[in-house]
């Protein structure tokens, strides 16, 4: 196969073969239960210099029980894959926990763009669709996948795509290389205690990041039991064998929005992102992160019930977010 | 004598987009940004029928009402989709040439509709101010059969060449560019609009061509906004002013409280007759 032009971007080596392996080794398949803190998993599952994913962003669905709890175990030297993000890349960057990030797309930040400015992060770029198209290679068990954007550009320059000759019909087309993450941590509806999970709405790419993963911490607005999973198995996103923790948080995405579910808190937004255009996010991160053990404690002492009842409120939108 | 209207330079942009949209067409938007207002408004008075897609896999929804992505989209932007699926999803729609259209804002456009935004100034390894890098917008400008850009009239925002190419016009403009570097044949840039003018390319050359400009400018006041000189359409037609309607649905329905609306500077228009 013919490479006519390759991006000089940093890329770990696509590895399939490895991956069955650890698949084999050590992904059980026995229906046992995987129910445990935040703490317990991230500290079971998570590394310092995993290489780091999630669905969606700390606006919307995002891990964010399990983001913090990252932050607080103080996690080094992760390799993020950024897409479609909002604030989240900028507070695991603050808590230190980041050394290198793939760009998809960062929302505008005082803290991701010192960091790339300052080179205190590595960076590779690539697009939001091409992450994730990464994660759905990894996914299928394959080495890479073609694909129709990307080409032309600077991004494609500095990211670790290639350009070769269709052996098939003779034009040229990209190449991307399968991303198989270290650890995936992404936040559900509902999940049974053996990890078969819920998502409801419009997903980033929930099949693609929970499937790729060596590693998979599932947190849950709520553990349903597997009858009502085997009612509905339409339903089910991922399947029990690729989950390795199953974390029940509810308000696990708080300060976002659970679709169907609550709103996100628009006041802590605006302090969060002030946090980041002040270079303020040391005191923002002690003020909900470190000084709690738990995404509870810090509901139950920051936030209270008062204000999670208006979250659930301000969500008027339900229709097909429930089974 | 015809009435004096008022309107924003915001409202302005947002008007000669929405005025593109057609009905029956498939768009891919940008999430919760200007293009999406656009949407909306054309929605709400001259293509009802336009239907659209957003990256994170929401599917031809009927939105309320404007939902800024930074409010958390939630359950409101996904309102009567009719699928919720994917961001690979829609990337695969995309390649099998379902959307007619994306619309994309950009920070920077050049002659050949490329844009940027990763950074302006310096270099890639040291930018003087990084920015979150291409998002969707690469697979919008490289996949849909068209593409519409939107830009404010700012000289720095229309550089001869984007100091970096985060997603791809016609790149340098030669014959077949974009399908040498692997992209889908015959797509590319079809509007560059901003509050004043709007901007078409040249079938040969590729360069951006300039196809109609605000009564209330002159074609000076415009160039002098550009850092070169594109392409002039003989003859060059006139940007119909924002109607009263276009005005009321954006101001009453779709950002009743002037967030993005009232950022725009104020422009003061009496039609001749």
């Amino acid at each position: 196969m013919e490479v006519l032009a390759s991006g000089k971007g940093v890329y770990r080596t696509p590895d399939p073969d490895g991956h069955r392996e650890w698949v084999r080794t050590h992904k059980s398949r026995e229906l046992k239960s995987k129910v445990m803190t935040a703490k317990e998993a991230v500290e079971k599952f998570v590394s310092d210099g995993d290489y780091l994913g999630y669905d969606l962003n700390i606006h919307k669905r995002g891990p964010a029980a399990l983001m913090h709890e990252i932050i607080r175990q103080k996690k080094k030297d992760l390799w993020v894959a950024v897409r479609f993000s909002g604030m989240d890349p900028a507070i695991l960057i603050a808590g230190g926990c980041v050394s290198r990030i793939d760009i998809g797309w960062f929302i505008q930040s005082g803290t991701c763009s010192r960091a790339i400015q300052e080179g205190l992060i590595k960076v590779t770029e690539w697009t939001n669709g091409a992450v994730v198209y990464r994660e759905l290679a990894g996914a299928m068990g394959l080495p890479f996948l073609p694909l129709r954007y990307i080409g032309g550009t600077d991004t494609f320059e500095q990211s670790g795509a290639k350009l070769i000759k269709d052996p098939f019909t003779g034009q040229e087309i990209c190449l991307v290389p399968a991303l198989n993450l270290d650890v995936a941590v992404v936040h559900v509806h509902q999940c049974d205690e053996f990890g078969n999970a819920r998502i409801f709405g419009s997903g980033l790419s929930p099949m693609e990041t929970c499937s790729c993963a060596k590693k998979l911490i599932i947190s849950t607005e709520e553990v349903v039991s597997s009858d009502e999973i085997r009612r509905r198995p339409q339903l089910t996103t991922v399947p029990y064998y690729m989950v390795d923790a199953v974390v029940n948080v509810p308000f696990g995405t708080y300060p976002g929005a659970m679709p169907g579910l609550y709103g996100s808190d628009p006041e802590h937004m605006i302090e969060m992102m002030m946090a980041d255009r002040m270079g303020t996010m040391d005191a923002y991160l002690e003020k909900w992160v470190y000084a709690f053990e738990s995404h509870a404690e810090m509901l139950d002492k920051l936030v209270g019930a008062r204000k999670l009842i208006q979250l659930m409120q301000a969500e008027t939108f339900r229709e097909g977010y429930r089974a | 004598m015809s009435e004096t209207i008022n309107f924003t330079t915001t409202e302005s942009l947002l008007i000669n987009v929405a005025n593109l949209i057609e009905n029956n067409k498939y768009y891919w938007v940008a999430i919760g940004g200007s293009p999406m207002m656009a949407m909306m408004l054309a929605r709400k008075t001259l293509a009802p029928r336009a239907y659209y897609v957003v990256e994170d896999g929401t599917i031809c929804p009927d939105p309320l009402e404007y939902v800024p992505f930074l409010s958390g989209a939630s359950g409101a932007a996904e309102y009567r989709a009719v699928a919720w699926k994917d961001m690979n999803t829609v990337g695969f729609h995309c390649a099998m040439g379902y959307y007619d259209y994306g619309i994309l804002d950009c920070l920077q456009v050049d002659m050949y509709g490329n844009i940027n935004s990763t950074f302006i100034g310096g270099s890639y390894e040291h930018p003087e101010r990084r920015f979150g890098g291409p998002g969707g917008a690469n697979e919008i400008a490289s996949m849909c059969w068209q593409t519409i850009f939107m830009a404010d009239q700012e000289k720095r925002k229309y550089p001869r060449r984007v100091d970096f190419i985060s997603s791809p016009g016609y790149l340098d403009g030669s014959p077949r560019a974009r399908e040498r570097a692997g992209l889908p044949a015959n797509t590319g840039p079809y509007r560059v609009v901003s509050e004043i003018a709007m901007f078409g390319f040249d079938e040969e050359t590729h360069m951006m061509k300039l196809l109609a400009i605000a009564p209330w400018v002159t074609l000076d006041d415009l160039l002098v906004e550009m850092e070169f000189e594109p392409l002039i359409a003989d003859p060059l037609e006139k940007l119909p002013p924002p109607t009263e309607q276009q005005l009321t649905v954006l101001r009453a329905e779709i950002d009743p409280g002037g967030r993005v609306l009232g950022q725009g500077t104020w422009i003061e228009y009496t039609p001749e007759d």
